[in-house]
């Protein structure tokens, strides 16, 4: 007969699993149905003239084998695969009841391996993998300039009005914006949009409209589109804050639409709350706009490919556009030879499905590290859970052997061992599961700081499921094939045996423990030197003398760029909030100054020393800073040589500078530089273009001072004198050194503030914070990894105490016959340890080559320390030795306190 | 064990719903004997076949089953063609018919021409 139609088989699928669970009813009516058959056929026998034994015999043979019909019927009448399965999972959890110990050791020994391999990949898939949850985002590509990803509005113009390459293109800059009406600053995260930002991305309004190219062109209206969570936030979800005004950096713009919730901007770390079109620009930088400033890079370019079109012809066509795009763009001004390079510039184009994401990069090696990590604390887990179960075999040999007597197949007892082991590792990745929706909240606090809120999205997706998923079948087949197979190969009659406790093939069972073990004293030791490696980074990093005191300082950072302060009387209001600054009771010494160390703010330029001929252009750079008199006192930066700024080094007197070491030796080889003089390009104006030299003097030399970085070389850095400044920004930094906690001294400087003036933006922060902030991977990586460290550590242990123990409960009757014979208690624990310590050497022995070869994986992570540090080394070795030891001595001494009568008893 | 073939069990399905379709309801055992009388003794049909054949057949909604008693008082399940049964036996059976027509002229292409 032809196959049924498949709605039939559906069908009969259907009651085939309702069949599964048919009970003892359901059975009881099959057999009267057998024997009604099998009554009736003896019924036609005697009437055939049968005797009632002959008729008996013949329907029986007739009818054919009952339990096999009725295994059949059994198995026609539901799923026999599934079946199965759900009887081995019945099976596997009575035996899971039955000894609590062992199941919650190993489902707590899974649920930390799972759940923290969850946790970090839950991270790794949030910033690197997930695509934005916008309209067909595969599409979405981003346009760069070789590795640059930030162009000028000119060339955006250019792009937007020209191209032929996108369906639709798009501009935007990351931005915050001042919610505050003065005083502090109260910053909202905001983005620079194109008129097709939301268009081409795909994005509808939720209330109001979004942008359109009308809204985006020079001289409109000051509008803003305000986020969902903004609009909750801010306004509590009124439908009436559509219309209403927004202040940013005190200008007022119209709210016109609020964007859907799922719509969280390009930037994974954190939501945008305000977008406002980039035509609105000069109302905000009122120094000076850069819409049409052709060498300010700002702007990221996104375009969505056309339909049935690849992102290579896409990128033709954009390489094929790009020379009338620079060539419209020129910069006026640049020398010759710039503009040589700028015109060869082209497009490249990479995809921007995932978005844009600070941590993604920052974190990029970070993460894989700790991924790594976290593996390998699964495998220790899996080498532990293993050892458990195979312990635990040599318990249950006699049920296997008596179970595979009767008939049952070797692949049908692997599989019923493997169940238990599935069972064992889903009930650990569910555990493991909550641990990670805990622990990648934790995680995802650690990284955010107070200055850079993160705020991603780290609700688990399918990919997270699928991985959680993955790596639990993984680690049920890795911990659980080797043990039933091997519990599997037993010879039956020896198992059956009375007397045999060990039936299981040979020695080479035990090898299988051996080996686990020596694998995981080799990954503990792996792991334990990792931690020691970031600990020592973060001790070498937290313990670095940076050239300066980084306690007791605040640091404000003001913006006058919306107080009514002419450019020409900056450097005199500047000075005179500095006195205030100064006279405020409890700061003991005050300054202010263009750039502040460790802030990722800096300045470069080409410098001209007296007498020193550059090998490369790159050996005349320096780094710069501008600050006031006093600034060197208030960073405990020691002056070597020479003198400070005064307030005599002013715009009318010879200009001055102060160099650090490193560019005292660098440009003169010497540190008796004072008098000597110093050339400084200054860049070519724009509009004058004339590129131009300011001569300097050298009047002091300091002690190296770290620049941009915690970890860096010291870099040559050169200080020019506030009071010289020609064209100075609307943004200051000043900072105050207080005798005592700074947080006190905000009330008191704010005051000081609007004594002066009342328009300034002030950031207020507390230095130690930001250098503390600087440090936080290290201090992540080194935190994390110590955690997981020590997790190996306990998982190793219990496995070697688990090992030792079943080999003593093994040899029991050994050692009491040794016992018996005279042997004394410690060459009887020294027995049981000395197989043991053996593998703990061969294990160390492993680990340390495994780390000296995994050491330069983590090398960029390293500061001050060598992946193979000796001391290093030998600390994780030393710590490992011992608690392995002491995990193994506790069963051996055990041994040792046997009742030899009563083992030998036993036997 | 005797020499008699077991039934196939695609076909099986066939003869039952054939053998319900000529007699109408009826139960497993008469079903058997049945079939076994029909193929002339040929075949034997034990309910280890029978059996899950007809629980296939029952759950695809191709026949029924209701307990009932049998002629001689015994308390037995009767089967019973539904409608789907009957379509599905007409379909069946054209489709037997012309294999069988096709099979036969391949191998007894003399007959075919006499």
């Amino acid at each position: 007969m032809s196959p049924a139609h498949p709605l039939r088989t559906m069908r009969a699928f259907v009651l085939r699993i309702g069949g599964l669970f048919a009970g003892e009813e359901k059975n009881r009516e099959v057999n009267e149905e057998f024997e009604s058959h099998l009554e009736m056929q003896i019924e036609d026998n005697l009437r055939a003239g049968m005797t009632p034994a002959e008729a008996r015999r013949d329907a029986l043979l007739r009818t054919g084998g009952l339990s096999l019909a009725q295994e059949n019927y059994r198995n026609r009448r539901g799923l026999p695969f599934i079946d199965n399965i759900l009887r081995d999972l019945q099976y596997a959890g009575r035996l899971f009841r039955r000894s609590p110990g062992f199941t919650a050791v190993a489902v707590l020994s899974l649920a930390f391996g799972i759940g923290a391999n969850t946790a970090i990949f839950t991270i790794v898939n949030a910033v690197m993998l997930r695509s934005l949850p916008i309209e067909d985002p595969s599409r979405l590509v981003q346009i760069k300039q070789g590795e640059n990803t930030d162009l000028t509005n000119p060339i955006w113009e250019q792009v937007r009005d020209h191209q032929n390459a996108f369906s639709g293109v798009l501009a935007f800059a990351e931005d915050r914006f001042d919610l505050a009406d003065g005083g502090e600053s109260q910053f909202a995260q905001g983005v620079w949009a194109s008129g097709d930002y939301f268009r081409v991305l795909g994005v509808p309004a939720l209330r109001g409209r979004v942008f359109n190219t009308y809204d985006d062109r020079r001289g409109a209206p000051a509008l803003a589109v305000i986020s969902y969570a903004f609009w909750q936030r801010r306004f509590a979800g009124d439908p009436a804050a559509v219309g209403k005004t927004l202040r940013l950096n005190r200008h007022p713009f119209e709210i016109i639409g609020v964007t859907p919730p799922w719509f969280t901007g390009l930037n994974v770390d954190r939501g945008f709350e305000v977008a406002i079109p980039i035509a609105c620009e000069p109302i905000l930088h009122t120094d000076g706009s850069t819409l049409d400033a052709r060498s300010t890079w700002w702007l990221n370019l996104l375009g969505r490919l056309r339909p049935e079109e690849s992102i290579a012809q896409a990128s033709a066509r954009m390489k094929q556009f790009a020379p009338a795009v620079y060539q419209a763009t020129l910069p006026a001004h640049w020398l010759p030879n710039d503009l040589t390079e700028y015109l060869h510039n082209s497009f490249d184009l990479s995809p921007a499905a995932g978005g844009f994401s600070q941590t993604g990069t920052h974190y990029r090696n970070a993460l894989f590290v700790l991924m790594a990590i976290v593996g390998l604390v699964l495998l220790i887990a899996c080498a532990n859970v293993a050892n458990l179960l195979m312990a635990r075999a040599s318990a249950r040999q006699r049920e296997i052997a008596v179970r595979m007597a009767i008939g049952a197949s070797r692949a049908r007892i692997v599989r019923q061992l493997l169940t238990e082991s599935l069972l064992l590792s889903l009930l650990g990745a569910a555990f493991g599961f909550l641990l990670a929706l805990a622990g990648s909240r934790v995680l995802l606090r650690l990284i955010s700081t107070a200055s850079s809120p993160l705020d991603i999205d780290i609700s688990p997706d399918l990919r997270v499921f699928g991985f959680t998923l993955a790596a639990t079948l993984l680690t049920a087949l890795l911990f659980g094939l080797a043990p039933a197979m091997r519990a599997t190969r037993i010879e039956l009659e020896q198992a059956l045996k009375e007397n045999a406790r060990s039936a299981v093939a040979g020695a080479s069972h035990f090898n299988l423990g051996k080996a686990l073990i020596v694998g995981q004293v080799a990954l503990s030791l792996v792991l334990l030197v990792g931690s020691g490696l970031f600990l020592g980074t973060l001790r070498n990093l937290l313990t670095i003398d940076p050239g300066f005191n980084r306690q007791n300082l605040l640091v404000i950072n003001a913006n006058f760029e919306q107080a009514a302060v002419a450019k020409s009387q900056r450097v005199r209001v500047y000075g005179e909030i500095l006195e205030r600054l100064r006279a405020i009771p409890g700061v003991v010494s005050a300054s202010s100054s263009m750039h502040v160390p460790i802030s990722g703010s800096t300045t470069n330029g080409f410098v001209r020393p007296e007498g020193f001929t550059p090998a490369n252009l790159m050996d005349s750079i320096a780094f710069f800073n501008r600050v006031s008199p006093g600034y060197f006192k208030t960073w405990r930066t020691p002056l070597l040589l020479g003198r400070d700024f005064n307030l005599h080094d002013d715009a009318a007197a010879q200009k001055v500078l102060i160099i650090n070491e490193s560019a005292a030796r660098h440009f003169f080889g010497s540190l008796h530089v004072v008098g000597k003089t110093i050339g400084v390009e200054r860049p070519p104006d724009e509009n004058t273009g004339r590129p131009g030299t300011d001569l300097f003097e050298v009047i002091g030399v300091v002690k190296d001072a770290r620049y941009l970085k915690l970890d860096e070389q010291p870099v040559r850095t050169i200080y020019m004198s506030s009071g010289q400044d020609t064209d100075p920004w609307p943004n200051i930094n000043y900072e105050v050194r207080s005798n005592g906690p700074v947080e006190r001294l905000i009330p008191s400087t704010r005051a000081a503030f609007s004594q002066v003036n009342r328009g300034a933006a002030l950031n207020f922060s507390n230095f130690e914070t930001q250098v503390n902030d600087s440090l936080l991977r290290p201090r992540v990586v080194a935190l994390l990894s110590t955690a997981f460290g020590v997790l190996a550590l306990i998982l190793a242990m219990v496995g070697l105490y688990g090992v030792t123990s079943y080999s003593v409960s093994r040899r029991r009757s050994e050692i009491g016959l040794r016992m018996a014979l005279g042997e004394q208690r410690k060459s009887v624990s020294w027995l049981m340890l000395r197989d043991v310590l053996l593998l703990l050497v061969v294990g160390l022995a492993l680990g340390l080559a495994t780390s000296l070869a995994a050491g330069r994986l983590v090398a960029s992570l390293l500061y001050g320390i060598k992946p193979n540090d000796p001391l290093q080394l030998a600390v994780a070795v030393l710590i490992l030795a011992c608690a392995t030891a002491v995990a193994a001595y506790l069963p051996a001494r055990r041994a040792a306190r046997l009742d030899p009568m009563a083992a030998l008893r036993e036997e | 064990m005797n020499d008699k073939a077991d039934v196939w069990q695609g076909t099986l399905a066939l003869m039952v719903l054939k053998t319900l379709e000529t007699m109408g309801a009826l139960h497993g055992y008469g079903i058997a004997r049945r079939i076994e009388q029909i193929s002339g003794d040929l075949l034997q049909v034990n309910y280890g076949t029978l059996y899950p054949a007809l629980l296939k057949l029952e759950q695809e909604g191709y026949i029924s089953a209701e307990w009932g008693t049998s002629d001689n008082n015994r308390r037995a399940k009767f089967y019973a063609l539904t409608r789907a049964g009957r379509k599905q036996l007409a379909e069946e059976a054209r489709q037997w018919g012309q294999t069988t027509a096709i099979m036969a002229r391949f191998l007894f292409p003399d007959e075919e021409a006499s």
